[in-house]
């Protein structure tokens, strides 16, 4: 059997009947993982951590529980803490810490039978997805590898997993997994646990979910998805069962309806590889059972500055128990004051200082109305603006980032505020309302994604219409850039 | 130069007593070994700092916001005041900047024989932060450690109005709010523990002037006493400056204790910009008007009501029920007390007197004191009914009061039962009068005072059981046969 290659749906129903199938996996992973390391896809990667998770499985299995996600490989962005496990964020800061406890959702899925594969690199702290600020290295793109993956979608599009996890503050989960060609689910805001999440800017962010293909997001939501009364700011919404949501028919409801953001070609920074793709994937909506209508949205192109300043702000204050005291990296100093500056100077990216730097600034006395409370208000008029629209339509219609995944070479994006990444995918995190990118091939045969934003805690309207777009477009996994490397063939 | 007058505002810190910290189920009880009351939330780990809200500190705060006679937000949110130091392990402290819990109050104060309400700014609920332990003083030690048990302990900060125009009034309003806070059960306000800290705002202006004079801010004040002191000095400083021309710099000074005067500390963050913004992570609470009301219902009778009531109801003079309801342990010892034994005066008497000074001489308050008041009150009904005499209850009340043993129990092990029966006097007056043939002649012969010696041996006869007052009777009855 070949692990990576299957639906995790479908081998955990084989694992399920036959627990000894998975004896062979941690061998497997070995092997092939070492070969991914010219891709630098993963930050940590413990042959002996993968064994002992699969021998607990199958004692599981054997012991007769049903485990819907049993041997489903995971690999966790580096901001998710792991026990025992180091956990970077992808920076000098946190190179050689060990986190007490794991996060929530890591939890929730090894509860359901899935094994943690590695730690995945990423930009550090979580923060975009194009620039080249991982302490590590960049992660390369399994499709050309010499353009950026984003975080954890790569280890997905490789097929060295069946799942990731990466954080979403502004889109970067989204990102990463419409460059690497996979999907990924932002889920609402509350929805799924941020307890032991490493993030930068706490009111945008939601754990993101990536996967091959519509039914193992299904089950990685129906997971992970959840009151914590450890996260104040969880829903107390009830999870539906996503699976059958997802199923059920339409009955005397007629076809989703779906409102297409008006202008979405108008953006500056698109490049014609996405427009072709996306122009194309809409002309076949409506052979899927997709009603399109262009609606005015004015103020969603604003949302990737009222993001920009919002996360900025969060960002200054979130990341400033990175002080040397207590724990991580520390640089010496001959006064407290002296080392707080060199930790920060030396232990942050400079990407991540003039971020902090601009936060800082954007709090100020002098600008705080100005900008912050101003991004706020407008937050707030992105998602009325959404919302209302939300009442006539079931989604709204996006591509996911005007551009395919950036060089790395020339990150031409990567330190411009507002990041122009950023410009579709920041308005669901502002809003809290819950987004999906659907990975599609452009004419050349690069990743590019559509982006569907349904009602708050409609996820299954995102899965429906994804399962939709499946059914007439196979996913494609060609991995040619991969293979061509020798990275991780078979 | 006119008259100088003092303007004085405080900035009061209180620990609450609840059993966990602000935001973590850490405990919060003072004095353990460093670092031992810590987790992952409270140091601020990567990815662990998701607050989670301590409803009984919440509701701590109502209460004692209510107490000051504070308007009470219609929302709780909580904002967060960013800055760093070695004690704050988040880098940022959780706190109320934008819209305190309580606003607009007062507490009343007897100044000068008059009541005078001082306003109550604000109050507002925050997490305390951890703190550094120094080899020696801060500026010479080589290096200094931190330890994490306070922080997230909840703090409730009060800032009043600057309606206070003398050190004296200050130590009254510093009192006042720790036996209002007292009485609330909601913090135990010791300032040499560091459970109630005060900084304290400080100017001087011409009498009659509405204008505020130049302030400094006054800390390290580490009791009442020092408060007072603090303010005092700083007063006189200020004054000797202006008298002399110069001129009143605003600045935070350091109150030292040993050398009795208040320093300039270095004014190098004087001006921070804390850069406060709301709290991502802990979305506004509703405060519902039922939850008030069940809180404003829950609030004890206040000290101010007590002292009036214990006037009005026990007769007591003004002096005792100031004593007595300075705090809710002692009112309420005495009010148990008087249910035992229903004679207001004399329990006030006891109290105050004797059983007051037994705890201060042992440096203990009344709410470790092993007397109970069912005990006390046993012990007045013996001596009311003279089955001791008063000078034995003094003797009984200090064995009480080093064993905990029932009065009963001691004046039986003891013998110290009083002999009151005439019949058993009798035998002993009448050997006494035959033993001492010189005094009674010298009581005969007009030396009246001559039957203390008498009395006093039958006192000695008797081991001191003897009801003093009947055998000074029956002996005057035999002498004047």
């Amino acid at each position: 059997m070949n692990y990576p290659d299957t639906p995790a749906h479908q081998l955990a129903a084989r694992v399920q009947e036959k627990p000894d199938l998975l004896d062979q996996m941690p061998g497997d992973y070995a092997v092939l993982c070492s070969k991914s390391q010219n891709l630098q896809i993963f930050i940590s990667f413990e042959p002996q951590a993968i064994f002992q998770e699969v021998s607990t499985i199958k004692q599981r299995l054997l012991a007769g529980k049903s485990l819907p996600l049993a041997g489903a490989t995971v690999a966790l962005g580096d901001n998710f803490c792991t026990a025992g496990l180091v956990t970077t964020c992808a920076s000098r800061m946190l190179s050689s810490y060990e986190p007490p406890l794991t996060a929530r959702a890591v939890d929730a899925l090894r509860v359901q039978g899935s094994v943690i594969i590695g730690k995945a690199n990423m930009e550090e702290f979580g923060l975009g997805s194009t620039g080249n600020s991982s302490h590590y290295g960049a992660a390369k793109n399994p499709w050309d590898p010499d353009r950026t993956a984003g975080c954890g979608a790569a280890a997905a599009a490789a097929t060295l997993v069946s799942l990731a996890l990466g954080t979403d503050s502004c889109g970067e989960a989204r990102q990463a997994a419409s460059y690497c060609g996979v999907l990924a689910l932002k889920p609402s805001y509350g929805r799924i646990s941020r307890r032991g999440v490493i993030e930068y800017a706490p009111s945008l962010t939601q754990p993101g979910l990536m996967a091959r293909n519509t039914r193992d997001l299904v089950l990685a939501l129906e997971a992970t998805a959840g009151e914590d009364p450890g996260d104040p700011t969880s829903l107390k919404l009830l999870v539906p069962g996503y699976f059958s949501r997802v199923h059920e028919g339409r009955k005397g409801k007629g076809p989703l309806k779906v409102a297409l953001l008006e202008d979405w070609d108008a953006v500056p920074t698109l490049e014609t590889e996405v427009r072709e793709a996306f122009q194309a994937q809409l002309d076949d909506l409506p052979k899927a059972g997709l009603e399109v209508e262009a609606v005015s949205l004015p103020s969603f192109q604003e949302s990737s500055l009222a993001a920009a300043v919002i996360s900025a702000v969060e960002a200054f204050s979130n990341l400033a128990n990175y002080d040397g005291v207590r724990f991580g990296y520390r640089a010496e100093g001959p006064s407290l004051q002296e080392m707080y500056t060199a930790t920060r100077t030396s232990g942050f990216s400079s990407k991540l200082k003039q971020f902090i730097t601009f936060g800082a600034l954007v709090s100020s006395e002098k600008y705080y109305t100005s900008y912050f409370v101003k991004s706020q208000k407008m937050r707030t008029r992105i998602a009325r603006e959404l919302e209302s629209c939300l009442e006539e339509y079931d989604l709204v219609l996006t591509p996911t980032v005007p551009f395919t995944a950036p060089r790395l070479e020339r990150p031409r994006v990567a330190w411009q505020l507002p990041d122009p990444a950023h410009f579709f995918t920041a308005a669901a995190n502002l809003s809290g309302l819950p987004a999906l990118t659907f990975p599609l091939l452009s004419p050349s045969g690069l990743p590019v994604g559509l982006q569907f934003i349904a009602r708050f805690g409609d996820e299954a309207a995102l899965l429906k219409a994804a399962l939709l777009l499946e059914k007439k477009n196979p996913l494609q996994f060609p991995q040619p850039g991969f293979k061509d490397q020798g990275g991780c063939g078979r | 130069m006119n008259e100088l007058e003092t303007v004085v505002g405080l900035e009061v810190h209180v620990e609450l007593l609840t059993q966990t910290k602000l935001f973590c189920g850490c405990s919060a009880a003072f004095g353990a070994e460093p670092n031992t009351q810590v987790c992952a939330v409270c140091l601020g780990l990567p990815g662990e700092t998701l607050p989670r809200l301590n409803q009984q500190a919440l509701e701590f705060a109502i209460k004692a916001a209510l107490a000051l006679n504070c308007s009470i937000a219609g929302e709780v949110s909580f904002d967060r005041k960013n800055y760093f130091y070695a004690d704050l392990p988040k880098g940022y402290q959780i706190s109320q900047f934008f819209q305190p819990i309580g606003t607009r109050g007062y507490v009343e104060i007897q100044s000068a024989g008059e009541i005078k309400p001082i306003g109550i700014h604000q109050l507002h609920l925050e997490e305390d932060t951890g703190k550094l332990l120094h080899v020696g003083d801060i500026l010479s030690s080589p290096f200094s450690r931190v330890d994490f048990n306070r922080a997230g302990v909840p703090l409730i900060e009060i800032v009043s109005e600057p309606d206070l125009r003398s050190a004296e009034e200050a130590r009254l309003f510093l009192q006042k709010l720790r036996s209002i806070l007292r009485y609330l059960d909601v913090s135990d306000c010791k300032m040499e523990e560091g459970s109630m800290r005060c900084d304290a705002n400080v100017s001087v202006r011409p009498r009659g002037s509405s204008a505020l004079g130049k302030k400094t801010e006054l800390k390290n004040m580490n009791s009442f006493r020092s408060v007072y002191k603090g303010i005092e000095y700083e007063v006189q400083r200020q004054s000797r400056l202006l008298q002399e021309g110069g001129e009143v710099l605003p600045e935070t000074r350091h109150w030292d204790e040993g050398a009795e005067l208040t320093r300039a500390m270095r004014s190098k963050f004087l001006s921070a910009n804390y850069r406060c913004f709301p709290d991502p992570n802990l979305p506004p609470l509703l405060t519902s008007r039922e939850r008030l009301n069940a809180l404003q219902e829950a609030i004890p009778e206040l000290p101010d009501a007590r002292l009036e009531r214990f006037v009005r109801e026990y007769s007591l003079p003004r002096y005792d029920a100031e004593i007595l309801t300075a705090t809710r342990e002692l009112a309420d010892f005495y009010e148990n007390t008087l249910a035992v034994f229903p004679v207001p005066k004399a329990v006030s008497n006891w109290t105050m007197g004797e059983l007051l000074g037994l705890l201060n001489e042992a440096g203990q308050e009344i709410g470790t004191c092993k007397i109970t008041p069912t005990d006390l009150g046993e012990l007045l009904k013996m001596v009311q009914e003279e089955m001791i005499s008063r000078n034995m209850g003094k003797a009984v009340l200090e064995e009480m009061f080093a064993s905990g043993e029932k009065p009963g129990v001691i004046v039986e092990k003891k013998g110290l039962v009083q002999i009151s029966d005439e019949g058993a006097l009798a035998e002993i007056i009448a050997r006494v009068i035959d033993q001492n043939p010189k005094s009674v002649e010298d009581y005969r012969g007009g030396k009246k005072k001559a039957v203390g010696f008498l009395v006093g041996q039958v006192m000695k006869e008797t081991r001191g059981k003897a009801n003093p007052q009947l055998v000074n009777e029956m002996l005057k009855k035999q002498l004047e046969v």
